[in-house]
């Protein structure tokens, strides 16, 4: 096997004799970062209405489901509905304090199993949490970002946020409110440098997932298919008190 | 790809693609809608053409400081607790993954598509060592069940109908399915999803890798990426070196042109950025995370003729435009990489005697070079193969006599001249209709298949002779 060291020294010496094709730089980024986000969040509080305008049309344009809703209180009851109207028996959420809402005690009454994901655990935790969302039809989770231009919904991983609430479910449900829109995927690009300069923030989960719209595949004679392996269903649901 | 393909020669395997009507109908539907796509989606969005010219400059800046970057790369990965290999070849790469698989008695391993992995035959690899691999990208997943090899670098499994995979499933799995995508596609989530949960290892590609973070990006649309990185205990991701780019900042240019180019959606579905094995406090997600960094013939690259070749971001826009790949699909190339953009890649990883005949596989239209995200100057480098190929002696003797001749001609006015009065005289009994449709020896093999303009009764240097006058 190669070595770290002969590796690189391959590399560095064909680079040396390699003229560069023309003088190229790479794209320039926010001296800080941290600064530069705080400043677009400060911006996009005036801008928000036409940011949900556009987010909600990207969205059903990729076959997403958007909903509006006054109060974080109106959530359960529009999950509920969501859920009888599909036969859905078994929810899983993220942990009610990452997802600032607990749906247990409404849908509970309903007769609907709600599994909530634990804040932290071990190796029987993960496994009986996994097993409590592969067979749950519908996982609600909250969102980090809400991009506009493309309809996407970020999700960061983390204590309390599994990866696994928005992929093994046939339904997908994000509760989001308007602090969390962005207009544009560079706009993206300064909060993930704001989010990986801070290391506090950047090593409480691995895995960021941008997700727009339901699980698809054109495998077979190029026909639109949903709901391959991930999500059959997106819905988006906006709280205008968040 | 498989040996036996290959002993057949080029001309013989186009054939057989050209008579496949199949194949044909299928080649047509699949890279019209593919066209379509792109043409729509840059359509909307002014501000492309921009952002190309940019991505483009990222992967030149990129590769004049690569060791820089791969570095930065590494021991971003090493911080979160991820293990970087190095192979310098596609064997030690394998090797690598194989004696992973020994040490931590890894018995399924679940994968999501990735060209690299191919390119190392890494499946028939863990095969022979025990490990069952599976494919879970559905069109993967086809030919992993069939055992055929990808026909187009996004869309692997284009050349079949629904009826044959109807067929091939209910071989497969044991049950009869008819021929209803929809149908067809459910019968496999749940095949796959009992992988998932069960499979030891997954191991994946990297559409991106970005030095600053040691993030490795992953853009899919069905899910299986996020699956095959989430679910099992250990991920591997194998990706070439050229894939690494300095920042955050920069996979926003990226992502921003790759799926409108590949399928023209404006995101793919899902882009999975996977930093290091799972975080203290997260209750999901690999223990294990190992990174494999592969050279096999890109570095050679870097001060060498096909250097351009390595901005490329396999999004398969060329195969799509390309007159050769629309007509003769990916399996006639007979190697991982098909199209225009595959007969550089083939000639980086397994060296230029290897393309001897596809080099020729390129009616050096441009199209290819039109629509490249990055705007690699593909048909600048099929000439410099050809060149290659002539002055290095790989061309067979006929070839290169012909080129040797022509050489002498164009460079000699009255020579020139002198074969067009001859041509016009030897020309006759061969004009057909105005054409020449065809000639006698060697020069047979080109009217076989097409034809001729024929030697002007006055040519446009006569005329300007007497215009002169």
């Amino acid at each position: 096997m190669a070595t770290r060291a002969e590796f690189l020294d391959r590399i560095r010496r064909e680079a040396r004799r390699a003229p560069a094709l023309f003088p190229a730089s790479p794209a320039p980024r926010p001296a800080r970062p941290e600064e530069a986000a705080a400043a677009l969040r400060r911006e996009l509080a005036e801008r928000w209405p036409e940011a949900l305008g556009r987010f909600q049309q990207e969205l059903e344009r990729v076959a997403g489901v958007f909903h509006r809703v006054a109060t974080l209180e109106a959530v359960p009851g529009l999950i509920r509905d969501l859920a009888l109207a599909m036969g859905a028996r078994e929810l899983v959420t993220w942990e009610p304090g990452a997802l600032g809402l607990d749906l247990g005690p409404a849908l509970g009454a309903e007769g609907l199993t709600v599994t909530a994901a634990p804040a932290g655990g071990g190796e029987a935790a993960r496994l009986a949490h996994r097993e409590a969302a592969a067979r749950a039809q519908i996982g609600v989770t909250g969102v980090d970002w809400a991009l506009a231009e493309t309809g996407t919904l970020i999700l960061v991983s983390g204590a309390g946020r599994p990866r696994s609430t928005s992929l093994l479910p046939d339904t997908h449900v994000a509760v989001f409110g308007k602090g969390r829109l962005l207009e544009r995927l560079e706009q993206v690009g300064i909060m993930l440098e704001a989010l990986h300069a801070d290391p506090a923030r950047s090593m409480t989960g691995a895995m960021i997932n941008f997700i727009t719209g339901p699980s698809r595949t054109a495998d077979i004679e190029l026909t639109l298919t949903r709901g391959v392996h991930g999500p059959k269903d997106v819905h988006a649901v906006f709280v205008e008190a968040l | 790809m498989s040996d036996q393909a290959l002993r057949t020669p080029f001309a013989a395997r186009a054939t057989a693609a050209l008579e496949d009507a199949h194949l044909q109908e299928a080649l047509t539907i699949a890279t019209n809608k593919f066209m379509a796509l792109r043409r729509e989606s840059f359509a909307g969005f002014p501000e492309g053409e921009a952002l190309r010219d940019r991505a483009r400059a990222v992967k030149e800046a990129t590769l004049q400081r690569l060791d820089a970057y791969l570095e930065q790369l590494a021991d971003s990965v090493e911080r979160l607790g991820g293990h970087v290999h190095w192979a310098a070849t596609g064997e030690e790469a394998r090797e690598i993954i194989l004696r992973l698989c020994r040490e931590r008695g890894v018995r399924t391993a679940v994968k999501s598509k990735s060209m690299a992995t191919e390119e190392i035959e890494l499946n028939a690899a863990l095969e022979a060592a025990g490990v069952t691999p599976v494919e879970t990208d559905l069109g993967e997943y086809i030919i992993q069940l069939a055992g055929e090899k990808p026909s187009h670098i996004i869309a692997p499994a284009i050349h079949k109908t629904k009826g044959q995979v109807a067929d091939l499933f209910s071989r497969e799995l044991g049950e009869r399915f008819p021929a209803d995508p929809e149908v067809l596609t459910a019968a496999a989530r749940k095949e796959l999803r009992q992988k998932f949960l069960q499979a030891d290892l997954g191991i994946t590609g990297a559409n991106f890798a970005v030095a600053e973070t040691g993030t490795v990006v992953l853009v899919t649309n069905e899910g299986n990426g996020r699956m095959v990185t989430s679910l099992p205990r250990i991920h591997v991701a194998v990706m070439g070196i050229e894939k690494v780019i300095p920042s955050m900042t920069d996979l926003m240019l990226f992502l921003a042109i790759l799926a409108r180019s590949a399928t023209g959606q404006k995101l793919s579905v899902y882009t999975t950025l996977v930093r290091g094995p799972r975080h203290p406090g997260e209750l999901e997600g690999p223990e294990e995370f190992h990174l494999i960094l592969m050279d096999s013939g890109r570095a050679a690259q870097i001060a060498g003729p096909l250097r351009e070749a390595l901005y490329c971001l396999r999004c398969g826009a060329c195969l799509n435009v390309c007159p050769v790949y629309r007509q003769i699909g990916g399996h006639a190339y007979g190697h991982t990489y098909p199209g225009p953009i595959g007969i550089l890649l083939t000639a980086m990883l397994k060296g230029d005697r290897s393309v001897k005949e596809l080099a020729h596989a390129s009616s050096l239209c441009g199209a290819c070079h039109e629509v490249c995200p990055v705007r690699i100057d593909i048909p600048r480098m099929l000439v410099g193969l050809r060149e290659r190929l002539y002055r290095d002696r790989i061309a067979p003797w006929g070839e290169r006599l012909v080129f040797w001749a022509l050489g002498r001609v164009l460079g000699s006015p009255a020579l020139f001249r002198l074969l067009v009065r001859l041509g016009r005289l030897a020309q006759r009994p061969f004009l057909r209709d105005g054409r020449v449709r065809s000639l006698p020896f060697l020069f047979g093999r080109w009217t076989r298949s097409r034809d001729l303009p024929p030697v002007a009764a006055r040519t446009f240097s006569e005329c300007w002779k007497e215009l002169g006058r």
